[in-house]
């Protein structure tokens, strides 16, 4: 027990430790003493206070909740399906918030761009949201009727590749620019928001994840079977519902500032449980949520690091760079 | 016991996290500050911009394509020449001329050149797919910064170059590229002459650009010249009796995109008196087709301009289908590949733009080169 306190002390640390890198990571040089100056007030350089401090600062934090948020929600996914390769996208969440994204990149340019411009940059928040919470609702269609885990799963992977046949379609006939601004989004980008959509994030991932907490006890009796479950007088039928709805909000909401963002969410669980030895979620909850959150800062970070003077995309840096970590991590602990 | 203390701990930490949020939320945004009309120079082709000079200040719109009641200008600029003059609030004030700008579409190069302002650029994007020796050497020398991919371009380097301006092609999307250089103070000039569809139309662009520098005059006569050389060459071809059919675009992963009948490029082939399928057709971007579709209405057109290869064997190896097309029997298909650089740069997506003479001569010249026997391709090639 005062172990595992330690190693969560080490991972508070950790994460301010990456979370300030982040802040003093980027193509601008800017000394540490600026950007505190920055940070805290002013560097006198009205540039390098908006490089720290809406732009980089807002990015970190988007990171932060991004990887928490989306290790948590493929914790809660592997848990309700029993299924070691479940990820927040499992429902087609990410594909509906695709689908919205390509609608309106597709629809921007003919006679409904008035109504989409009036949006700004929120436009694309707004329809990756409501294309998530469409999948949603016919998730909870489906789950209202069928009293089975396995195939509510089965259900939402149809949707998502539906949902994902439907964008296939849409950039068939997309010109080669709308084409391009949909890939770029495809991309991921932790950079996209901005001061005045911050506390949107804030409030739907942080709403989901502070329910995941009072979930605890659910999620432990749910891994020993849905029967056992109910034979200790567990509602599934509810808490199953609250775990989808939770997982899209929270998949839906990240999926509509950032982009899609892979890897993360299915693989910081097995993480978690491997580094802490135990499937308890009264550990695993907050030890996913730090973990999460430090891997996808690492990942803003590597995805910083000067390469022709790109910033890669962050969808790719999490599998490409991520991938290594976690199986070095595997081969010397023998198991994840 | 263990467990309050984990989750007090998280809890201390969101608390962290909330309130640098919320205080985070101040932004700081710079705002400006009122005249009458001396005139206002009208353009005589393209539809997507105005000028018009006040006593201290021009006043310079944008239109936006996408908005059919044209309720609402895609940007407005007040350009003055000093600080003191108050300007009204509706839109970016910004001190003429520009000492530096940030350049991320190719088809303004030329435009500076003609101007010579060319040594304003001091970022660009996408610098391998560059033509301009002159822009590229000084990406060698570092005077010019490359910023990387032109759709998702690096933030935090274009904020450091602290240009005057940024010239930035406009889609019907925000991007948040713009939000974050608009949030910084930095004005953004927004490239929408690729929606006009006419040759001439686009080449007028060269007068949206010189008032930022404050060369109007310049720039009139730049397009005056280039005005009367391109319908000069249109002439030629006017009474031409037997129309030469001909073929467009290429094939793109089964999907071949032809020029809609109200686009650039139609526009051109009806200058250069050519006869193509789509001419009445209403689409001004492009039309995808499938092959089937092409042989049957391209597969007798006359010449193929704008295919994506360099020889006939080529051709045949990407797909024996486009053996079919006559154009590829009689050997009569050209692409744009004249001038290119090895790194993937073509001189046909920078400087054709201001020329509009040109492309229409290596056109006419193609078709009927007894009428242009002085003339040389510029940008046109035929396959080998």
């Amino acid at each position: 027990m005062k172990n595992k306190k330690h190693i969560f002390l080490i991972l508070i640390i950790l994460l301010i430790v990456v979370f300030v890198a982040d802040i003093f990571t980027g193509n601008a040089k800017i000394s540490f003493s600026e950007g505190i100056n920055a940070l805290f007030g002013t560097s006198g350089n009205e540039i390098t206070d908006e490089i720290i401090f809406n732009y980089r600062l807002p990015k970190a934090l988007t990171a932060l909740l991004a990887g928490s948020a989306l290790s948590v929600a493929g914790l809660l996914m592997q848990t309700l399906f029993r299924n070691a390769l479940a990820g927040p996208d499992v429902l087609g969440v990410s594909a509906g918030a695709g689908l919205g994204v390509a609608l309106l990149t597709l629809l921007a340019g003919t006679s409904l761009y008035p109504a989409i411009a009036s949006l700004g940059s929120m436009a694309q928040v707004v329809v990756a949201i409501s294309g998530a919470a469409l999948v949603l609702l016919l998730i909870l269609g489906v789950s209202a009727r069928i009293n089975d885990s396995v195939t509510i799963l089965v259900l939402g992977m149809i949707f998502g590749y539906v949902a994902s046949a439907a964008i296939t379609i849409l950039q068939s006939f997309a010109d080669p620019d709308s084409l391009k601004v949909f890939v770029t989004w495809t991309f991921g980008s932790l950079g996209a928001v901005t001061w005045d959509k911050m506390p949107i994030l804030f409030m739907l991932a942080l709403g989901g994840i502070a329910v995941v907490f009072f979930l605890q006890k659910s999620l432990n009796s749910l891994l020993l079977g849905e029967k056992y479950a109910v034979s200790i007088g567990l509602n599934v039928k509810r808490v199953r519902l609250i775990i989808i709805v939770i997982t899209a909000i929270i998949t839906g909401a990240i999926t509509a500032f950032t982009g899609p963002i892979a890897f993360i969410g299915v693989v910081i669980p097995h993480f978690a449980r491997s580094f802490f030895g135990t499937v308890n979620h009264r550990t695993i909850i907050p030890a996913t949520l730090l973990l999460g959150g430090i891997l996808l800062i690492v990942c803003d970070i590597i995805s910083q690091l000067p390469i022709s003077n790109r910033t890669l995309p962050i969808n790719a840096v999490t599998a490409v760079f991520g991938a290594p970590m976690i199986v070095w991590i595997v081969l010397k602990r023998k198991k994840l | 016991m263990t467990s309050i203390i984990q989750n007090r701990a998280m809890f201390t930490f969101t608390l962290f996290l909330f309130l640098v949020v919320t205080f985070g939320c101040n932004q700081k945004k710079h705002q400006p500050a009122d005249n009458l009309s001396t005139g206002s120079s009208g353009t005589k082709y393209a539809k997507g911009f105005q000028i018009t000079a006040f006593e201290n200040y021009k006043r310079v719109v944008i239109y936006n394509p996408w908005d059919a009641d044209k309720a609402k200008p895609f940007a407005v600029y007040y350009l003055c020449e000093n600080d003191s003059i108050s300007v009204p609030d509706d839109g970016m004030r910004l001190k003429i001329p520009l000492n530096s700008m940030v350049v991320n579409t190719f088809s303004y190069f030329e435009f500076l050149r003609q101007l010579d302002e060319l040594d304003k650029v001091i970022g660009v994007t996408d610098a391998p797919r560059i033509y301009n020796s002159a822009i590229l050497q000084k990406i060698q020398e570092k005077e010019i910064q490359n910023l990387g991919d032109p759709f998702t371009p690096n933030v935090e380097k274009t904020l450091m170059l602290r240009p005057d301006a940024i010239i930035k092609s406009a889609y019907a999307q925000q991007d948040t590229y713009n939000e974050r250089l608009l949030n910084a103070g930095l004005p953004i000039i927004y490239s929408l002459e690729w929606m006009e569809n006419s040759p001439l139309a686009r080449a007028e662009w060269i007068k949206l650009i010189a008032a930022f520098f404050g060369k109007e005059s310049v720039a009139d006569s730049i397009f005056n010249d280039i005005e009367s050389r391109y319908i000069a060459k249109k002439d030629i071809v006017e009474n031409l009796q037997q129309k030469t059919t001909v073929l467009a675009g290429d094939n793109f992963q089964n999907t071949w995109y032809v020029p809609g009948g109200k686009s650039f490029n139609a526009n051109l082939f009806s200058d250069a008196g050519l006869d193509y399928f789509y001419k009445d057709n209403a689409e001004s971007g492009s039309i995808g087709l499938d092959i089937e579709s092409v042989l049957t209405q391209f597969g007798s057109a006359d010449f193929w301009f704008g295919c994506e290869a360099d020889t006939y064997d080529e051709l045949a190896r990407k797909d024996k289908k486009y053996l079919l097309l006559k154009s590829v029997k009689n050997r009569q298909v050209f692409n744009n590949r004249r001038r290119t650089t090895p790194s993937g740069g073509n001189d046909y997506f920078e400087s054709a733009i201001a020329h509009p003479d040109l492309i229409l001569s290596d056109l006419i010249k193609a078709v009927h080169p007894e009428l242009l026997p002085e003339a040389e391709f510029t940008y046109n090639k035929p396959l080998e």
